[in-house]
C-alpha cells in the first residue's frame, strides 16, 4: 500500500500548511509572483500574437506594398532619416509603371488614402478612410463586396463619381436602408453608391470598416496627382515580383546604377518579423525577472523548512521511534516543500489569469484572454522542480537526525 | 532460543567535547517473552542508554545484542526501523504526541509506516483508545486532554502495530501519584496478556511493578531480582 503512504504525508502536508497558514503564505509569496509573470507574459504575448497574426494577415498575404518609406526601420541616425525623407514621392507614374510592364505579379492598385467626412442628407460619417484604388484592389486586399458590385475597369478610366462603402459607413449614413443607388456626399462633391464591402472587424482596435473606396482617378481631384502613396501589389511569387519591381521602378525614377533604392517594398511578413523580434525581447525580459523571483521564492521554501524541521526535530524523533524509515522522513519534508510550492504556482495562475482579464478588458478586447494550457503546466512544472530542488535539502537534514538526539530535543 | 532479548558485555561510548562519556560499561541482559522487567538506577546510571539500545534507537559501542535471535549489531539503519515498527513500542515520559492532530490520529501513526489503509487505522486506533479507557476522547486534542489522559494515548499509540515488547521510560514521571497508578495498572494488565514489559524508572514504587528488576549504576548492573 505504497499509495496510502502517499496520500498520507501530502495529507499530513496539507494540515501542517494550514496550521501555518501565514507562514506558508508568505512563504510562498516569490513563488507567487514568478508564476503570475510567467502566466502573464506568456498569455499577454500569445494573445497579442494572436491579434497582430491576424490583423497583419488581413493586410493580405502575397500582398506587397511600394512606398517612399519603409514599414520596418532599424534604430536610424538623423542623416538617414533624412535622406529617407528626402526621396521623391512614389506616385501614380510609378503605379502605371508597374501596370504597364510588370510580368510576374497578378494585380497593381494605388492606394491613395485620405480621411475626410462623408454626408447623406442630415446625416454624417466622421474620418471616413477614403482610399482611391484601381478595380483590382478587392482582389489584391482578398475583400469582396456583400452588396452591389466593386469598382470596374471603365470606372477607373472615366474617373466616375461613385464609391464603395464600408459596414461602418454604411450604418451611420443608410441605418435603416438599402445604400445602393444612393448618393452620398464627399467635401461637396456627389458620389453614386454602388457597391457594401464586406466587414473587415478590428485591427489593433482600429475599425477597418470605417472604409469607402474610390477610383483613384477620382480621388486625385481631392488630393492632386503629387502626392505619395501605397502601391499594392499581388503577386504568388512574392521574391521575383520584388526583384522585377525593383527594376521597374528604379527605370521610372532613373537611378544609375550603383546609388540605392529610393524607395520600400513592403510586406506584411517584415512586420510580423519585427513583431516577432519584439515579443521575443519582451518574452526573454520577463522570462528573468520570473526566474529571479523564483529562485528567490526557491530560497525562501528552503528557509522556512529548515526552520519547520528544527521545529518539528522531536516529531521527527517521534516519528522514528515508532518506525519510520529515514526515506519515509524525507518523503514527508519533500512533500510538503513541494506542496508548498504548488500552492503558490495554483495561487500564481489564478493571479495571472486575472491580471490577463483585466489587461484584455481593459484594452477593449484587443488583447485577448487566452492562456495556452502548456504554460500552465509550465507554470505547475517550474513549482515542483522548485519544490524538490530547494526541499530536498532541509528534508535529507531531516531523515539523518539521530532518532535519540531528536527525541532529547528541547 | 527462549530469550527474546539477549545483550552480553555491551559498551556504549559519546564523544562530549574532547572527552569520552562511557555511558555503559558491559551490560549483560537477558529478556524473556511475557517478562514484567524494571530497569532502575539514578540518573547518569546508563539506563537510558540502556532502554535506547533495547529498543533500537541506538546501537552498542560493542558487544552483542541479539533481538529474536537476529544480531541486531549488523542491522542497517532501514533494518532497524522495521525492528522497532513491528517488534516495539515505545511510551515516553513527556508523552510525546503531535500537539495539533487528535488523540485517534496520534494512535493511528505507527500503522502509517506499516500502509495500513486509512479507514482500517482510524478503526483500529479507535478500538486501542477503548480498550485504555479513552473510547469518549477519540477526537480530542492532546492539549484538551489531561497528563494521564495523554499517556494512555500514548500506550494505545505504542500498541498500534501489535508489538511484543513494550519499552516505557520513565511512564508515570509527568504524573501524580494517582494518574500513575492509573498508568501502571495498564501496563501491567498488558503484562497478564503477554506482552513483554519493560520499565524504565528511578522511582522505587513504579520500579516494584516489575517482576524482575535490573539495577543500574555507573554503567553497570550493580544488582538483579
Amino acid at each position: 500500500m505504497f499509495s496510502s503512504f502517499l496520500i498520507e504525508i501530502l495529507r499530513s502536508s496539507i494540515e501542517s500548511i494550514k496550521a501555518n497558514k501565514l507562514r506558508s503564505l508568505l512563504t510562498t509569496l516569490g513563488i507567487v509572483i514568478g508564476v503570475t509573470t510567467v502566466i502573464g507574459v506568456i498569455s499577454i504575448v500569445s494573445g497579442l500574437k494572436k491579434n497582430v497574426a491576424t490583423s497583419f494577415s488581413q493586410l493580405g498575404a502575397n500582398v506587397l506594398y511600394v512606398s517612399k518609406y519603409p514599414w520596418v526601420m532599424g534604430p536610424l541616425s538623423r542623416e538617414e532619416w533624412k535622406k529617407i525623407h528626402k526621396r521623391d514621392i512614389v506616385g501614380l507614374k510609378e503605379a502605371e509603371a508597374l501596370k504597364e510592364y510588370g510580368t510576374s505579379f497578378e494585380y497593381v492598385s494605388p492606394e491613395i488614402g485620405r480621411h475626410m467626412n462623408m454626408e447623406r442628407a442630415e446625416k454624417e460619417a466622421a474620418e471616413v478612410d477614403i482610399k482611391g484604388v484601381s478595380e483590382d484592389y478587392g482582389r489584391i486586399i482578398n475583400q469582396d463586396v456583400s452588396l452591389g458590385r466593386f469598382l470596374s475597369k471603365d470606372d477607373i478610366q472615366y474617373k466616375r463619381h461613385i464609391c464603395v462603402l464600408g459596414q461602418d459607413v454604411v450604418n451611420s449614413l443608410f441605418p435603416e436602408e438599402n445604400p445602393i443607388g444612393n448618393k452620398v456626399k464627399i467635401q461637396g462633391r456627389q458620389f453614386n453608391v454602388i457597391g457594401m464591402l464586406e466587414e473587415r472587424g478590428k485591427m489593433m482596435g482600429q475599425s477597418m470598416d470605417n472604409v469607402a473606396m474610390i477610383p483613384y482617378t477620382t480621388m486625385t481631384a481631392f488630393t492632386g496627382r503629387r502626392k505619395t502613396i501605397n502601391i499594392a501589389v499581388y503577386a504568388e511569387e512574392g521574391e521575383e515580383a520584388e526583384e522585377e519591381i525593383r527594376w521597374i521602378l528604379r527605370g521610372v525614377r532613373n537611378l544609375k546604377p550603383g546609388e540605392e533604392d529610393d524607395f520600400a517594398i513592403n510586406s506584411s511578413e517584415a512586420l510580423i518579423s519585427q513583431f516577432n523580434q519584439l515579443t521575443k525581447t519582451i518574452f526573454l525580459i520577463s522570462i528573468a525577472i520570473a526566474a529571479i523571483s523564483l529562485v528567490v521564492g526557491g530560497i525562501g521554501i528552503m528557509n522556512i523548512m529548515l526552520v519547520s524541521v528544527s521545529e518539528r526535530t522531536r516529531e521527527i524523533g517521534v516519528r522514528k521511534a515508532i518506525g519510520a524509515k529515514s526515506s519515509e522522513i524525507l518523503g514527508q519534508f519533500l512533500m510538503e516543500s513541494v506542496v508548498i510550492c504548488l500552492v503558490g504556482g495554483f495561487l500564481g495562475i489564478i493571479l495571472g489569469a486575472s491580471l490577463t482579464k483585466l489587461i484584455s478588458i481593459m484594452s477593449n478586447g484587443n488583447i485577448p484572454f487566452h492562456i495556452p494550457i502548456w504554460s500552465i503546466f509550465l507554470g505547475f512544472g517550474f513549482c515542483f522542480s522548485i519544490g524538490v530542488f530547494f526541499g530536498f535539502y532541509p528534508a535529507r537534514k531531516a531523515s539523518k537526525l539521530n532518532p535519540v538526539e531528536a527525541l532529547r530535543y528541547e | 532460543m527462549n530469550e527474546l532479548i539477549k545483550i552480553k558485555d555491551v559498551t556504549k561510548v559519546y564523544p562530549l567535547g574532547e572527552t569520552e562519556v562511557h555511558a555503559l560499561r558491559g551490560v549483560d541482559v537477558a529478556i524473556k517473552k511475557g517478562e514484567f522487567i524494571s530497569i532502575i538506577g539514578p540518573s547518569g546510571s546508563g539506563k537510558s542508554t540502556l532502554m535506547h539500545i533495547i529498543g533500537c534507537l541506538d546501537t552498542a559501542t560493542s558487544g552483542s545484542y541479539f533481538l529474536r535471535g537476529k544480531d541486531v549489531n549488523k542491522m542497517d539503519e532501514n533494518q532497524l526501523a522495521d525492528i522497532r515498527k513491528e517488534f516495539i513500542g515505545f511510551v515516553f515520559q513527556d508523552f510525546y504526541l503531535l500537539p495539533d492532530v487528535p488523540a485517534w490520529y496520534n494512535v493511528s501513526l505507527p500503522m502509517i509506516y506499516n500502509r495500513v489503509t486509512p479507514r482500517e487505522r482510524k478503526e483500529k486506533a479507535v478500538k486501542i483508545l477503548e480498550n485504555v479507557g479513552l473510547g469518549d476522547r477519540v477526537n480530542h486534542l492532546p492539549n484538551q486532554l489531561s497528563g494521564g489522559e495523554r499517556q494512555r494515548v500514548a500506550i494505545a499509540r505504542a500498541l498500534a502495530n501489535e508489538p511484543e515488547i513494550i519499552i516505557a521510560d520513565e511512564p508515570t514521571g509527568n504524573l501524580d501519584s494517582v494518574r500513575g497508578e492509573e498508568i501502571l495498572k495498564i501496563l501491567s494488565d498488558l503484562y497478564e496478556k503477554g506482552k513483554t514489559i519493560i520499565i524504565v524508572s528511578h522511582e522505587k514504587y513504579v520500579a516494584e511493578q516489575g517482576k524482575r528488576k535490573i539495577y543500574l549504576k555507573d554503567g553497570r548492573v550493580e544488582g538483579k531480582g
